[in-house]
This record gives structure tokens, sequence and C-alpha cells, in this order.
């Protein structure tokens, strides 16, 4: 009896399996049979339905999926956010310099920076918290040759002055410090005077002792001079510019005999600066 | 198992409702990128409750319909289905098995091998050319752990439903002692 139903049991399993490779060596590369497309009719209404029924179910697992997916892709996207953010501030800040670094060049081929001098680029690496002293620490020092009373300028024009030195770094008093005091020309007018900061006004300056005859008028650009007087810790080279008048009344020239000027520098944001070192200080 | 006209009538509507249901809902969800694959499971659980005729004729049933609904060259699915079904028959047959842990082991390895089975199907007729990603391996082994938790309800819920044609007691299943008059 046991026999005959483990007999049986074979035939019916070499049966189902010679089934199998013959259904396989019939329908291979047929593409759709009659059988096929018989049951797929038969049963397409009922997944029609099934599927209709079902999508709230699926829905509900594929939305736990593609949360699950999401909170993996929002960590990633974060970080990617993150490096990309870093680049983006960091090609920023190189656009920055490689500005102000083509302006300082420009000026240099344009015959700003007299022969003479030889400049040496500096870092600004730290700067007064106040606004009474207007100095800037820059990452060049008696190392690179750098002295007291050097000009300084960048690629919009003069910035200040050396104050003081070490090995590796120097103190620049901006044209802006209280201590400044630059003499200047308006151009092309020809008129001369000493440029002089409003204290906790960077971006104002004040070109006075002028020639009362010589009338000044709004936008024309004021320059360095070149000479040193009494009161004038160092003297500058000339032609460097320094700023644009801003406002100039007939009635302050001749009463005070002065006008104001904005510095071409941004004064409060200088980073990049040259020193004009191995000029002539006296 | 003692096959009656009733109980051949859940073995068809199992059949065809696995079929269904794999169709219309397991096919169509996706978790971790993988959908899972009951089917394998159900042949195996099958099997298990059945022996290795119940197996191997519902694996190639539930192969047979898949290849038309699917619109598949006919017997490639049948073919290892029904060796699914047959193995896990035997191992019933075989061996006893107590722990509750066997069903869901089982229907995983039984996922594991079917899934093997149709690439190795698929490879035999050339139907895939190009190389084979090694994700392949990963969805295997995604599927067999669907499998696994899968497996545990459905051998529960089939041997509930097919339970008066079994032939093993439900008591001698738990391990319980029968009585024994005159002892």
């Amino acid at each position: 009896m046991y026999r005959k139903q483990v007999r049986r049991r074979r035939a019916v399993l070499a049966l189902l399996i010679v089934g199998s490779f013959a259904l396989l060596t019939i329908t291979y590369g047929q593409g759709s049979n009659g059988l096929q497309r018989g049951v797929s009719a038969i049963f397409s209404p009922v997944q029609s339905v099934a599927s209709g029924a079902l999508k709230p179910a699926r829905d509900l697992v594929n939305w736990f999926d593609k949360t699950f997916d999401a909170r993996g892709r929002n960590g990633r996207l974060q970080t990617e956010l993150e490096q990309a953010r870093k680049q983006a501030v960091g090609a920023s800040a190189a656009l920055a310099e490689n500005a102000q670094l083509r302006k300082l060049l420009a000026l240099d081929r344009g015959g700003a920076i007299p022969s003479g001098y030889e400049p040496v680029t500096a870092r600004v690496i730290s700067r007064s918290p106040t606004v009474w002293f207007a100095d800037v620490m820059i990452d060049a020092g008696s190392n690179e040759g750098v002295r007291p009373n050097d000009p300084v300028i960048n690629g919009d024009g003069l910035v200040g002055t050396v104050s003081s030195v070490t090995g590796g770094s120097a103190q620049v008093a901006l044209i802006a410090d209280g201590s400044s005091a630059v003499s200047a020309k308006v151009v092309p007018v020809g008129a001369q005077g000493v440029v002089e900061p409003e204290v906790g006004n960077p971006g104002e300056l004040v070109l006075g002792f002028l020639d009362s005859t010589k009338h000044v008028h709004k936008g024309q650009a004021v320059v360095t001079a070149g000479w040193r007087g009494e009161g004038l810790a160092a003297r500058f080279p000339p032609n460097i510019p320094i700023g644009e008048v801003t406002k100039a009344s007939l009635v302050e020239q001749e009463a005070k005999q002065q006008v104001h000027i904005r510095p071409y520098a941004d004064l409060p944001n200088v980073d990049i600066v040259q020193v004009l070192t191995g000029g002539s200080r006296e | 198992m003692i096959m009656t006209p009733k109980i051949l009538v859940r073995l068809v509507a199992v059949v065809l409702l696995g079929v269904i249901l794999q169709l219309s809902f397991f096919s169509q969800v996706e978790l971790f990128h993988t959908s899972p694959d009951v089917l394998p499971a159900l042949v195996a659980s099958l099997g298990l409750l059945g022996g290795t005729m119940t197996g191997a004729v519902s694996g190639f049933s539930i192969g047979f319909l898949l290849d038309c609904l699917l619109v598949a060259p006919l017997g490639g699915g049948s073919l290892v289905l029904l060796s699914a079904g047959y193995l896990a028959g035997l191992f019933r047959e075989r061996f006893e098995f107590r722990s509750p842990l066997l069903p869901p082991l089982l229907c995983a390895g039984m996922t594991l091998f079917a899934e093997l089975g149709f690439g190795a199907v698929e490879l035999m007729l050339g139907g895939s050319d190009t190389a084979v990603s090694s994700l392949v391996i990963r969805d295997m082994l995604i599927k067999s752990v669907f499998a696994f938790f899968l497996g545990w309800p459905i051998y529960l819920g089939l041997r509930r439903l097919l339970r008066p044609a079994l032939v093993e007691e439900p008591a001698l299943r738990r391990g319980s002692r029968p009585t024994v008059l005159g002892a």
C-alpha cells in the first residue's frame, strides 16, 4: 500500500516535471498563446477589481517605504547641502579675493604705483573693534620689507599707512583713523589740501586747507599730492587715488576751506592690501 | 492530507487568491526597494502542511497561473515552484519538527531557492544577455527576509483553513501526551 502510494507520488511528480519542460519547450519564443490570452481574459476583471480594492493598502505600504526613503535621502541631501554651501562660500570668497587682486594688478599696470616702490601683498588678519581707532593688522611685517610709514593701498585706492611693524605682521592706520593726515590734490582742478578723517564715519573724509580761489566740484577725484608738511606723518607717493568729492558747497569752501570726499577704498571691509615698500619716507 | 472536494475547493481558492494578491498587491508595493514575493512562501506552507504531492501540485498550479497572467514562457514558474513545494513537503515527511520558527525559516529558504530558480530558468532560456547586477542578490535576500515574516501568518492561516484535512492531530503537534485507556 505504502509502496503504491510512493510510486503514484513519484509518477505525479515526474509528470509535473515533464509537463513543465514540455510547456517550456512548446511555448518558448512564441509570445502570448491562446491559453495565456484565455486565462488573462478570465482573470483580468478579477485583477482589476482586486487592484482597485487594494489600492489604499498599497498606497499605505508604499507611503511607509517612501517615508523611510525620504528620511534617508533627507540626511544625504543635508550633507550634500552642507558641502555645497561650504564650496559656494569658498568660491564666493575666492571670487571676491580674485576681484581685489585684479584691481591691485590693474592699479599696478596703470602706473599708479610709482617706480622705486616694491609692492608687498598682504591680507588683513585683524581689525580694531572700535570706531575710534581705524586700525587693521596685516600678515606682512619687517620680514617682508615692511617699514613704518609705508603707504598701504588696495585695488580701489589709498588705504592707510603702516604705523608699527613686527617680524611677521604690521599695524596699518587707515586713512579714516583719527591720527591720519594725507596731502592731497583735486584733479583736474589742482587744488591742494590735507585729507583728514571724520572719526566714527569711515565712509567720509574731509579735504581741508584748500585754496579757496580754486572751486572744487562734486564728483571730482582726489589723489595723493606727494608732499609732506608739518603734522603729516608719512609721505605718500603722488597720484594714488584717495576718493571723490561728494559735497562741495561754495559756502563751506570759502568759510571753512574744506570739501567732503568719499574714499574709493571700502575701508570697513578692506581685506587684501599692498604695502608700498622701499620708497622714500622722508 | 485527506483530500475531499471541500478541501480541494479551499486549495483552489488559496491558489487563486494567492496569485491575485501577489499580482495586485505584493508586486506593486515596495519596502526597501524590494517587492515581497509571497508565492514561494505559500507553496512552502502548503507543502509543509500537505506533503510532497500537495506541495508539488499547488506549486505547479501557482507557477502555471503566474506564467499565464504574466505572459511568460509557460513551464518556468511551474518548474521552480513545484520544486519548492516538493522540497517543503519532503521536509515535512522526512523530519519531525516542533519549533515554531521552522515554518517561517522554511518559507524564507524556499523563497531564496525559488528566486535562484527563476534566475536559473531566465538564464537558461537566454532571456538575459546583459550582465547581472549584484543588486539581484540583495533583492533575493530581502525577499527571503520578507518571506520569513510573512511565512508565519501564511502558515498559520493555511493550517487553520485546512485543519479538517490534516493528518496529524493538533494535540500531538503541541507535544501533549495522548490519553491511553487502561494505562
